[in-house]
């Protein structure tokens, strides 16, 4: 295990600020991203048995980056407290058709948010 | 992994419940879960070794759970396996309650 | 579905006081902290904290444009942000297309915009549906959209939370911003349903 938790506790005045200011997940990094808006990409067939944010319905399947939301730390190795592995996020948009098949309607779309590490090219 | 937490095109789990006017906590409990599991988010456990741990459920308990029994079992497998925590001590401490309030 | 237990609830709450008296003792968690984070998601936060970002967006083109573009720091200006909100998206309905949010994978949610989700959106057959079947389960909630609206289901499993920001119904004109923002119900906000015009005899509950 690479990452560390404080393991104080967490006192009435902590609670109100995580409360109040959060906890970003978002890391300054000039880290080039691996796809560009516009690019098609497919979803990494793969089965981890430990923790993904990876879901299974859209393994192998095609979609569009929309947008690249920036660096974020990985939460597939966070999950288990292995390495913050940072990335880029992007939003990738899945006709439903290619997701379900010809009964979905044609004019229906999924997003999703995937990390670098969850895709490749087509 | 693929648990019974990846949920996204199953079929069979019937109708969507919707109730009205519905209070943020159904009982005290509920949000002593919550607040705990919060508690403990990102000082004791990053939030996302939480959500793996609510995945790791066995799949029939995760199926027919509430929500808050997920988030009770994720704290409790989290804080014995981190060993902050035993077993016998929660069902110590559950025997000596029972009979404190009895 | 999700309002069964397999254990009696007096058991769950038994171990829950256990297991809360062991945490206080070994001074690995602190009551005044347990108490102020229950106030704070009982009392603080709700939707009407998204409500009164919506009436901005409706009232403001030029806040409903950094809305949009930049949804995180919008909501920012207004102090806003918080918890499980940190990096927000947020998605406009229009009279073609009509945006549903979902988690697949756990329950993700907006805490500091919505508060803490209802119990629908934490249900299995919610979760398992709002991706395969959108419009059925839109028509559920009544909302049945005709096959000329794109449906675009947002299922929001990494950092990035989502709000819908929904149309704003005939006949609201001239309304204050509060008197606007008082119309928005959470499940607008998710996507489940329409901001109902303020005459609507029988305005869909939040």
């Amino acid at each position: 295990m690479t990452i560390e938790t404080s393991n104080q506790c967490m006192t009435a005045a902590a609670a109100k600020a995580l409360l109040q200011q959060g906890l970003s997940c978002q890391v300054n990094s000039d880290l080039p991203p691996q796809f560009q808006v516009g690019d098609l990409v497919r979803a990494r067939v793969v089965h981890p048995a430990t923790y993904t944010r990876l879901p299974r319905y859209v393994r192998g399947k095609v979609g569009t980056v929309m947008q690249d939301h920036g660096v974020y730390v990985f939460p597939d190795t966070v999950g288990q407290l292995l390495a913050t592995k940072p990335q880029h996020v992007y939003s990738v948009r899945f006709p439903a058709q290619a997701l379900w098949g010809p009964a979905a309607p044609a004019s229906d779309a999924l997003y999703l948010d995937l990390f670098d590490d969850h895709l490749e090219g087509p | 992994m693929n648990g019974p937490h990846d949920l996204g095109g199953m079929q069979g789990l019937g109708a969507i419940p919707i109730e009205e006017n519905e209070p943020v906590f159904h009982s005290a409990w509920e949000a002593k879960v919550f607040a705990m599991s919060f508690a403990t988010f990102s000082t004791f456990f990053p939030v996302d070794e939480t959500r793996h741990a609510a995945e790791r459920i066995p799949a029939g308990e995760y199926l027919s759970a509430s929500y808050y029994e997920r988030w009770l079992a994720a704290l409790e497998l989290l804080l014995t396996e981190h060993g902050w925590l035993t077993p016998a001590e929660i069902e110590d401490r559950i025997t000596h309650l029972r009979q404190t309030e009895s | 579905m999700t309002t069964h237990h397999h254990r009696p609830e007096s058991e769950i709450a038994l171990r829950v006081k256990a297991i809360e008296s062991l945490l206080v003792e070994k001074g690995i968690v602190d009551p005044a902290a347990l108490d102020t984070i229950i106030e704070h998601y009982e009392h603080q936060v709700g939707p009407h904290v998204g409500a009164q970002i919506v009436a901005k967006a409706w009232v403001d083109p030029d806040f409903k444009r950094r809305l949009l573009a930049d949804g995180t720091g919008a909501i920012a200006e207004l102090g806003l942000t918080g918890f499980s909100s940190e990096h927000m998206i947020v998605v406009a309905n229009t009279a073609t297309v009509h945006n549903l949010i979902v988690c697949t994978l756990c329950s993700c949610y907006p805490w500091a915009i919505l508060g803490l989700p209802p119990t629908w959106y934490k249900s299995l057959a919610y979760r398992s549906r709002a991706v395969i079947e959108p419009r059925s389960v839109l028509a559920e909630f009544g909302l049945v959209l005709p096959d000329t609206v794109e449906v675009c289901v947002w299922d929001s499993n990494a950092d990035l939370r989502y709000l819908v920001l929904p149309e704003r119904p005939d006949g609201a004109e001239g309304l204050s911003e509060e008197a606007l923002a008082a119309l928005v119900t959470r499940n607008a906000m998710i996507g489940t349903a329409k901001v109902e015009p303020p005459t609507s005899p029988t305005p869909i509950a939040a």
